[in-house]
């Protein structure tokens, strides 16, 4: 087996809450609370979660848009976490991020060649090879060259998520973060761009980090996949492993409360809907944060936090009564 | 314009009702610089009285400002056409005196994001007393038990309490229960929800589903749900209806638009989303992008992205034609188009 291309472990990032007139800190908000994962070559390991869980900074404390408190994140022999500016810009060139609103993340008033060329230029790409390569880069991505002297503003979402794609690939990274890269676009857009990730994934060996709360898009792009709830991953394995077994009760009600779209199916489906929302995690539940929603938590729960542990399925998990496959939340709930 | 049965399929049993609501050739047009934009295009359809009907469209599709017009909440520049019956009147006629005495009474409304919808300078229980006082000739305590009521049945847990709590207090599920307690306060015989969950995390949207549902049961209201969501569509609708660059494309049973579409666009649609339930290699996406409504394709307007198209789709609009019993499609090659039956019941 190859090594892993990011290896993170107990990556905690923190908050301060201010108040008052001068704004004192009087408290901390944990948004990662001790994560760890390995990232293998040309593998896409899912985030998902509701919001507030900590998945978009989990992404954003990889690559250090977001300093984190505690842990270790590594790409390689370098550590990112405490890495100075120098090798923070090699970082950068093998870890980029795309992110969610393409209306928002790409710079209006500059053209989108020079958006695409502006890492090249910062990492000294010379100017007649940076070019050549921003004419590759919008034909791989499915534009124009010509589209290169346009501004964003003359393109619709899914282009300009193409034009992000573009700008990420520039410095041919070997990681991408990927936050939500296809939630802002329509239905009928998001496969397009799903599909491009996916080719430009195997032409270019990337390993993703694929942020996102849709369960469905999730499924289908990853390899493997990590539930995260309120900053704690509760379950991470092979996609088949979630998706087909998942031993933790969140999993499960999670799964179970994404509307699918085949009627009959729908008809006949058990959902389990968790009572109220997510804790604020500037003061998580003691014991298994999700004890306060979950429909089989015992006495233990409340005070013992469980660790990840592997279970039947392959798959780690932290819960006190993990579900064994086959088993049924539903019918376990009932008791 | 192909008129499509009154029949709605109950546990197997044909129930024949007169409409609640009924659109006849709605167009919906914005002046702009460029010219008008046409939003809606020759959109007929009903609502009978406890349905769901699902509104199904990408962004732009027309969707939205069909339940805007119906409310008559769009911008005065608007030019409209057609008619919007509803129970026997012509809401497009009404004036805006009448009109108040419908909205949020008869017709209410549910929107996408609580937080723009709900004043954030008074508290939750007495701007559902104003929604009930604005209605209904009760005395201010009467009407702030009922917002109490209201609250309880929605779910919001402590509703005493979190009656005299502010917005801003609440969570996003939370407010958007609050919004539908005010929306339904008049017991109205039709509910808008304009992607009522878009907003909300995947469990929350579950709980509120349940409460609209829950509700609907209690009223016996009828509900026009937007959504570009197909698995709500699927897990809520009674009938449902795609629309495709201002018009509708197609309208049938819940199950004839999934098992049996007739239209390549719903069908290209329902091919390009990933399965929850089963792992699949590549996905089939549609090409392309919507058109421009300033500037529209000849013909079909969906013929530049369609695998289906023939010279014939570029030279005009085909019509909406009936394929089925409560079911029309609008495609030239609707007759080329095979279906692989499913057992349904």
């Amino acid at each position: 087996m190859s090594d892993p291309v990011l290896e993170v472990r107990d990556l905690v990032t923190e908050f301060p809450i201010r108040a008052g007139v001068f704004r004192r800190e009087v408290g901390r908000v944990q948004a990662v609370s001790g994560v760890s994962f390995d990232l293998m070559p040309v593998e896409t390991l899912g985030v998902v979660g509701e919001s507030g869980c900590g998945k978009t900074t989990l992404g954003r404390s990889l690559l250090r848009l977001i300093q984190p408190t505690s842990g270790s994140v590594r790409l390689g022999d370098v550590e990112v976490t405490t890495a100075d500016r120098h090798t923070m810009r090699l970082v950068r060139s093998q870890l980029q991020m795309v992110f969610q609103d393409p209306y928002a993340s790409l710079n209006p008033r500059i053209p989108v060649r020079d958006i695409i060329a502006e890492p090249m230029r910062i990492h000294g790409v010379n100017k007649e090879e940076a070019a050549d390569r921003v004419a590759d880069l919008l034909t791989r991505v499915g534009l124009l060259p010509e589209h290169g002297n346009r501004y964003p503003h003359e393109f619709s979402g899914g282009q300009r998520q193409r034009i992000g794609i573009a700008r990420s690939l520039a410095l041919r990274p070997r990681i991408i973060i990927l936050d939500e890269p296809v939630s802002a676009l329509d239905v009928s857009i998001q496969a397009q761009v799903l599909n491009l990730l996916d080719e430009i994934q195997d032409e270019f060996q990337l390993s993703y980090v694929f942020i996102a709360h849709d369960l469905s898009v999730v499924r289908h792009t990853s390899d493997r996949v990590a539930v995260m709830y309120l900053g704690k991953v509760v379950e991470i394995g092979s996609r088949d492993s979630i998706y087909d077994s998942p031993a933790h009760p969140y999993t499960h009600s999670l799964l179970s409360a994404v509307p699918v779209a085949d009627p009959i199916r729908e008809r006949s489906r058990q959902r389990i809907i968790l009572e109220g929302d997510v804790p604020s995690p500037a003061n998580p539940p003691a014991g298994c944060r999700f004890h306060t929603r979950c429909p089989i938590a015992e006495d233990r729960c409340r005070t013992e936090v469980p660790e990840l542990r592997a279970v039947a399925g392959g798959q780690q998990v932290a819960c006190h009564s993990a579900l064994e496959p086959g088993q049924s939340l539903v019918e376990l709930s009932r008791r | 314009m192909a008129s499509v049965t009154h029949s709605t399929r109950e546990r197997g049993r044909i129930v024949t009702t007169e409409p609640l609501l009924r659109v006849d050739g709605l167009e919906v047009g914005f002046p702009s610089k460029s010219g008008v934009l046409r939003a809606v295009t020759d959109v007929s359809f009903e609502v009978r009285p406890g349905e769901t009907l699902a509104v199904v469209g990408e962004s732009g599709s027309g969707k939205s400002v069909t339940a805007l017009t119906i409310m008559r909440l769009h911008p005065g520049s608007t030019r409209i056409s057609g008619s919007i019956m509803f129970e026997g009147r012509n809401l497009l006629a009404l004036g805006d005196k009448d009109m108040r005495a419908v909205r949020g009474n008869e017709i209410a409304m549910i929107f996408q994001d609580p937080m723009t919808a709900l004043n954030p300078v008074f508290s939750v229980g007495s701007q559902i007393v104003e929604a009930i006082r604005i209605h209904q000739d009760v005395s201010k305590q009467q009407a702030w038990n009922r917002a109490v009521e209201l609250l309880a049945l929605v779910g919001v847990p402590e509703p005493k309490r979190r009656a005299e709590q502010f917005p801003h207090e609440y969570s996003g599920g939370m407010r958007q229960r609050a919004m539908i307690a005010m929306a339904i306060s008049n017991e109205p015989k039709l509910l808008i929800a304009d992607e009522p969950t878009t907003a909300l995390d995947v469990t929350v949207q579950a709980q509120v589903m349940e409460v609209l549902h829950d509700v609907q049961r209690a009223t016996g209201s009828a509900m026009v749900l937007i959504t570009h969501d197909l698995g709500l569509v699927a897990g809520s609708a009674d009938r449902v209806q795609v629309m495709y660059a201002s018009r509708l494309v197609e309208t049938g049973g819940v199950d004839d638009i999934f098992y049996r579409s007739r239209n390549p666009y719903t069908r290209a649609l329902l091919d390009s989303i990933p399965d929850l339930l089963a792992t699949t290699d590549r996905l089939d996406p549609i090409p392309g992008n919507p058109p421009s409504l300033l500037n529209p394709p000849s013909g079909c307007p969906f013929r530049p992205r369609c695998q289906m198209a023939v010279e014939h789709c570029a030279e005009s609009v085909p019509e909406l034609v009936v394929v089925g019993e409560g079911h029309a499609s609008r495609c030239h090659r609707t007759a080329d188009i095979e279906v692989t039956p499913v057992e349904t019941s």
